[in-house]
């Protein structure tokens, strides 16, 4: 817990020593989100964030947020905050990255998102799909989008072909957190053409308590993104233990598409899979979505995701509507 | 306020064949204002109408990406320049035009590297990034090598225009695109209004 707050520390470090004639700059973004699912669940969340340039090529990034459903117990609406009626902050670090000549080299210290195949912020939240993939929901013995890092992350290479490895302690904001201790993960991404490719791996310490979770959790991923005329492809297939004794694996593929016709609307289609193998408790989920991104006006987005999933212990097939409108302001 | 006028000399069809011919010394500098409401506007490009305008030989436009948005925000080129978008952030982004002027999607690209768009027509370009909403960008294709975009108080300066009235436009984000007569023998400031 110690480090939890690294993060700010490390700005109040960084913009306590701007001096006058530096490049520093802010910019704050504020997200406010209102949604509905045929579900039963009614979401509201709000998220803050302030980034810019700091001191001697260093970049600094907050993020704070504050969700809350209505309703059953639902991943619905959960594809990159937690929604638990508390604030929490997300990503604090600051950033360096430098290119000498044809390499790049870059740092990012504070707490960030979980360097783990697709896990950027903005590739999951409110992209048009309103669910986080089975494989990155906390509740599904795998990863989750919510999990953070406190700690150092490096990259290294050229930009068509960088390492990035990371060392901390995990700070997750996610009901199911993961227990403390030593964190590695390691990734590697190449770019060829329009084929974006990427290997993760993970060593972490399982979610669940230590009388239950033996062991280490720990997952190997591959991922691809390809785009053309607007059109995007991409996908992660990820395997691993959550603890000794079990193992989960699957994916997801994601496509978007957005041609100059479609003018404000990008269509958006997922099918995944899950498979936790724990005997008597395993499950199957699969999962099939449908829906659209429609730009309203420039800070207005509505969403809507037609959902149908099946295959989960102890639940029966189910389908959904799910709606969102999100207002995005920036200054 | 007004430099010395100098004689505008061309390298006309100095290089045969294909190669454009190269702008290459300067005329006078039009100073001016840009303001809406009375109030001073930044990111308004104004460019001079010159016949037989030949071709800027120092320009080359970049487009940056970095902090989750486009810098400038407002960028004005000749028609037929090449603009870098370079990407310097840590994330992809998916930088496209769909709408009037320049059509293209240039896919996803990660830190450190770039891709080059020409911009073969006049006309407005609205550039966004299909993962950022919040990255909204302008570049206005001008058929002409005297240009110029105000900066924070209003203020530009179009360079190096052959002595002479000619013809202005003025284009700004969410208004109409207005015009006049602009002077280079004058040291009188052009002044740039929108009601």
């Amino acid at each position: 817990m110690a480090l939890k707050y690294l993060g700010s520390a490390l700005l109040i470090v960084l913009w306590t020593g701007v001096g006058p004639v530096s490049a520093q700059t802010a910019t704050t973004e504020l997200d406010v989100t209102v949604g509905h699912s045929t579900d039963q669940v009614e979401a509201a969340s709000s998220q803050v964030r302030i980034f810019g340039d700091a001191i001697a090529g260093w970049r600094y990034y907050f993020e704070g947020t504050w969700a809350q459903t209505w309703g059953p117990t639902s991943d619905a609406f959960g594809s990159a905050y937690p929604y638990d009626k508390r604030v929490h902050p997300m990503e604090m670090y600051g950033e360096k990255t430098s290119q000498f000549g044809p390499y790049v080299a870059g740092v990012r210290v504070g707490r960030y998102r979980t360097p783990f195949g697709i896990y950027s912020r903005t590739d999951h939240a409110y992209n048009g799909l309103l669910r986080a993939p089975l494989i990155r929901y906390g509740a599904y013995w795998a990863l989750s989008n919510n999990f953070l890092e406190g700690g150092a992350s490096v990259i290294a290479g050229v930009p068509r072909l960088f390492a990035e490895a990371s060392l901390g302690v995990p700070q997750d904001e996610d009901l199911h957190s993961r227990r403390h201790g030593l964190d590695r993960v390691v990734r590697v991404q190449g770019a060829v053409g329009s084929i974006i490719v990427g290997a993760s791996h993970i060593r972490t310490l399982p979610s669940e308590a230590r009388a239950f979770a033996r062991g280490r959790a720990e997952f190997t991923g591959v991922d691809v993104r390809w785009m053309h005329e607007g059109v995007q492809l991409r996908g992660e297939w990820i395997d691993g233990r959550p603890f000794n004794g079990t193992r989960t694996f699957g994916g997801y593929v994601d496509a978007f598409v957005h041609r100059p016709v479609m003018g404000p609307v990008t269509a958006v289609l997922r099918a995944e899979r899950l498979d936790y193998l724990a005997g008597r408790a395993s499950s199957f989920p699969r999962r099939y979505i449908a829906g659209a991104r429609i730009r309203l006006s420039t800070m207005l987005v509505g969403q809507v995701n037609a959902v149908h999933e099946y295959g989960y212990r102890g639940r029966l097939a189910n389908s959904a509507l799910d709606l969102a409108f999100t207002f995005s302001t920036r200054h | 306020m007004r430099r010395a006028s100098i004689a505008t000399v061309y390298l006309a069809a100095a290089v045969a064949g294909s190669s454009p011919a190269v702008l290459a010394s300067s005329g006078a500098d039009i100073q001016g204002v840009a303001q809406v409401g009375g109030k001073p506007q930044a990111n308004v490009v104004v460019w001079v109408d010159v016949p037989g305008a030949l071709t800027r030989a120092d320009s080359k436009p970049v487009l940056d990406q970095r902090n989750f948005d486009f810098n400038p925000r407002v960028l004005a080129v000749q028609v037929g320049s090449v603009v870098e978008f370079p990407n310097h952030d840590r994330v992809f982004h998916n930088v496209f035009s769909f709408h009037d002027g320049k059509k293209f999607d240039l896919g996803l690209y990660p830190t450190g590297t770039m891709k080059l768009v020409t911009f073969d027509k006049p006309g407005l370009s609205r550039i966004f990034c299909n993962i950022h909403p919040h990255m909204v960008a302008y570049v206005m294709a001008v058929a002409s090598p005297y240009f110029a975009v105000s900066d924070e108080a209003g203020r530009f300066t179009i360079r190096d225009v052959p002595p002479g009235n000619h013809p202005y436009q003025a284009w700004r984000s969410g208004g109409s695109t207005i015009g006049g007569t602009a002077s280079s023998n004058s040291e009188t400031v052009l002044a740039v209004r929108w009601p």
